[in-house]
């Protein structure tokens, strides 16, 4: 993903499928702005520096009035949810997710069947077996 | 009055071709558009790029500012003139010496070239971990998963996908979410027991070496178990 090639809307797309009610951050893509954390400035000691960038987003995201923030990647997160959220108040901000996780907790599906849970349990205790993991300390 | 400037072009380390500092006409619409512009003080990316064109290159890498630049390349989307300023800011940091690169990236880039991944854990820890969260998957009370484990070097598998050390390290139930997704779509995946981690702090620390290295780990992974996908969940 670089920014003005529109790849985020492939992560608009799998949001909307999960959420009814969807709001931009603002008007345009093109428009927008990194959360402060990029470019490994969320591992910097430069933390002051990180969260006035990271003003610009806490504004964003408080003026949608959303609850639930979604994050494309590892970095947005903490930023948003260990940074942001606790420096600045966000209007109804309650959580942030990570854009798998959304995807995750939105799944509706059938337990595997008796026979694939067999199959999976013979692989796994031949893995285990291979690999010296203990199974008594697990059971 | 202050000691004129010489600029020494033969010499210089960054902004080398045409393409980089000289074209710049000095419109500040990357300063204006960048979110970093009065986060260092005396430091923007315009200011960066005519430093850098007037041969001030040591005072650009000495600044804290391509640092606290997040790379996002907004001002490179609106430059006029199509310069590379990602790169030059960038290449700024490649420039800094590795025992002042700031923070903990440059040790971790060590880290996961010495050990495998950025924190160190070690393969054993790794592969009782993987096998202590699938029961816990296989019983969870919202979304049960029976029949769940993760497969390590599975050979064949239809994806191999990297871990962030992070969650193994502080956070291994941020690790279920892509997993019940995998367990839902019955996909064949797997995960190394070695090299796997997803992070590449080479390219934020500005070592491209390492940077490289760690690239090639995870295609080698790929390659050793005959994977044809590879998912980098960074």
């Amino acid at each position: 993903m670089a920014f003005g090639d529109h790849e985020g809307d492939k992560s608009r797309w799998i949001v909307s499928q999960c959420c009814e009610n969807v709001a931009e951050m603002c008007d345009s893509p093109l428009n927008n702005l990194c959360c402060g954390a990029g470019g490994g400035a969320w591992a910097m000691p430069y933390t002051e520096e990180r969260l006035a960038y990271g003003k610009h987003k806490a504004d964003q995201i408080t003026k949608t009035g959303a609850e639930l923030v979604i994050a494309p990647c590892h970095n947005c997160r903490d930023q948003i949810m260990k940074g942001l959220a606790k420096e600045f108040d966000m209007g109804n901000y309650k959580e942030t997710m990570y854009i798998w996780e959304l995807v995750s907790e939105s799944l509706v599906y059938e337990p595997w069947s008796e026979e694939e849970i067999k199959k999976a349990h013979a692989e796994r205790d031949a893995q285990f077996e291979r690999d010296g993991v203990e199974l008594e300390e697990l059971e | 009055m202050q000691e004129p400037i010489t600029i020494d072009r033969s010499n210089r380390r960054l902004g080398t071709s045409p393409e980089l500092a000289d074209v710049c006409f000095a419109c500040g619409t990357c300063a204006s558009g960048c979110p970093a512009t009065g986060l260092v003080p005396g430091w923007d990316p315009r200011k960066a790029i005519r430093a850098i064109a007037l041969g001030l290159e040591q005072e650009v890498i000495d600044s804290k500012f391509p640092w606290v630049c997040t790379l996002c390349a907004r001002c490179e989307y609106v430059c006029p003139m199509g310069v590379q300023l990602v790169k030059t800011l960038r290449g700024c940091r490649i420039l800094r010496e590795r025992d002042e690169v700031p923070g903990p990236i440059h040790k971790g880039t060590i880290m996961n070239f010495e050990r495998g991944n950025n924190l160190g854990i070690p393969r054993d820890d790794l592969l009782f971990l993987l096998a202590d969260l699938g029961p816990e998957m296989e019983e969870d009370e919202k979304q049960p998963c029976p029949g769940f484990y993760v497969p390590v070097d599975k050979e064949g598998a239809n994806i191999i996908v990297t871990m962030n050390s992070k969650e193994p390290f502080a956070e291994p139930d941020d690790m279920k979410f892509w997993w019940r997704i995998f367990y839902a779509a019955k996909e064949d995946w797997t995960v190394s027991s070695t090299n796997w981690e997803g992070v590449n702090w080479g390219l934020f620390s500005g070592d491209d070496e390492n940077w490289k290295i760690q690239v090639g780990r995870v295609l080698e992974n790929a390659r050793r178990l005959k994977v044809k996908t590879i998912l980098y969940p960074e």
